[in-house]
């Protein structure tokens, strides 16, 4: 599969009732209004013809991600610079000195949502997937439909005591502190070849404990699927998180920097 | 678990209804939990039961599918994905980031919060919601005020299962339920 899009991670947050638009410029410019468009596209969509876009094409257009998109077909660019522009960032959330990227928005434009489902299922439809996991919650927005189309079974991975029945756990740390995953005793079994899918990778804290969970390594009789990837819609590189998931490939489709 | 009367002609329901599995005293004593993830965990017939509810609500218009946290979650995208609508989720409180609207609901002993977000929803737009299940309905009926106060319609609830002696659908305000399987 091709290269996944970079996104700045300064871009304004958006105010979707009023769209109120302040955005400063980084020397990013480009990419940046096509990100502010890409949501007034959603309220506005004849914002998004081409004759407007290139009203405001900037004079330095940011090399790399130019690059990287020229790189590849044009068709799958196009769904990735959708998917990265339907992304808002939400400063000071949850707490100060956090951006968050809410994939709300994304859901809000289901070209978008469709596409990023579309290039998932386009990687992973001939790999003999059994089982999909995804991590609650954002990862239950992303994984059945990707399950659903692959043929794959569902397995929601979750906090302490949603789960009724039998269940094992992980405990895994946070910045502060630890917090536990659950998944339920005989959702995978030997021989299962599994996939697991979140909105975002920050610290790799969450999905290392899900493939921990999956691989086996929690239970009694360690029965356990193989891992064959991590799936995300967003990377955050600069904390490193693919370096937690034991050698085992992460996929991405937006790096946000 | 009985097929419902709406669906007992369709051969499908009876695998869906199969595959959802029961679990004495969850959450608490006394409490039989209905526990779709083993639906999930049989591939077709997950897909019949979003098959269901695509083929019911394709060409009718729906503009916003709302799921409901988690498991509406679950249930709510794939219907989106398939018949082009925007998917909302509904969220309990401080999950949703930005400026949200909030409802307050009854549960047995206290209340809850179910937020969304400012902007998510359109006036005009024509909304269904999603959810695993339908109790007491507090949850749906919180769900539809949410909506409403942001100026859209909604059409229709869906839920997989419903437990009918709790009379969710009184809460509805007279809005149409549509289930696949009914558990008494």
């Amino acid at each position: 599969m091709k290269e996944s899009i970079i996104k700045p991670r300064t871009i304004k947050p958006i105010d979707l009732a009023g769209f109120s638009r302040t955005f400063r410029y980084f020397g990013r410019s480009k990419i940046q209004v096509r990100t502010n468009l890409g949501l007034l596209s959603l309220l506005f969509p004849s914002l998004s013809s081409r004759p407007y876009l290139s009203l405001l094409r900037l004079a330095k257009p940011f090399p790399l991600i130019c690059k990287r998109s020229m790189a590849s077909d044009g068709a799958e660019d196009h769904r990735l610079r959708r998917i990265a522009s339907s992304i808002r960032v939400i400063p000071e959330f949850p707490k100060p000195g956090i951006l968050f990227q809410d994939i709300t928005t994304l859901l809000l434009d289901p070209e978008a949502f469709r596409d990023t489902i579309d290039m998932f299922v386009e990687r992973y439809r001939d790999k003999e997937i059994s089982v999909v996991a995804g991590i609650e919650a954002r990862g239950f927005i992303f994984g059945p439909p990707i399950a659903l189309a692959i043929g794959a079974k569902f397995v929601p991975m979750r906090k302490p005591k949603k789960l009724p029945g039998e269940v094992i756990s992980e405990e895994y740390s946070l910045e502060y502190g630890t917090d536990k995953m659950e998944m339920h005793v005989g959702a995978v079994e030997a021989g299962d070849r599994a996939l697991v899918i979140d909105d975002l990778i920050a610290t790799g804290g969450t999905l290392a404990a899900a493939m921990r969970l999956l691989g086996g390594f929690s239970s009694t009789d360690r029965v356990g699927a193989e891992v064959v990837e991590c799936a995300c819609v967003i990377e955050l590189p600069e904390l490193k998180g693919r370096d937690k998931l034991g050698g085992r490939p992460l996929f991405v489709l937006v790096k946000a920097v | 678990m009985a097929s419902c009367k709406d669906n007992e002609q369709d051969p499908r329901v009876h695998g869906i209804a199969a595959a959802i599995r029961v679990v004495p005293d969850f959450p608490k004593k006394g409490i039989m939990f209905r526990d779709i993830t083993t639906l999930l965990l049989n591939p077709k017939a997950f897909r019949n039961a979003v098959d269901l509810f695509v083929e019911r609500y394709l060409g009718k218009d729906i503009t916003v599918v709302a799921g409901i946290e988690a498991r509406g979650l679950i249930f709510g995208p794939p219907i989106a994905l398939a018949i082009g609508a925007k998917f909302i989720p509904l969220r309990k409180p401080k999950k949703l980031p930005g400026e949200v609207i909030s409802e307050k609901y009854d549960l047995e002993y206290g209340s809850d919060c179910l937020e969304m977000h400012v902007g998510a929803v359109q006036p005009g737009d024509r909304a269904l919601v999603v959810d695993d299940l339908i109790a007491t309905g507090g949850t749906l009926c919180a769900a539809m005020n949410l909506l409403e106060r942001a100026g859209a319609n909604v059409v229709e609830f869906a839920c997989v299962i419903e437990l009918p002696e709790l009379k969710g659908r009184d809460k509805l305000k007279g809005k149409p339920l549509h289930i696949l399987v009914e558990s008494r």
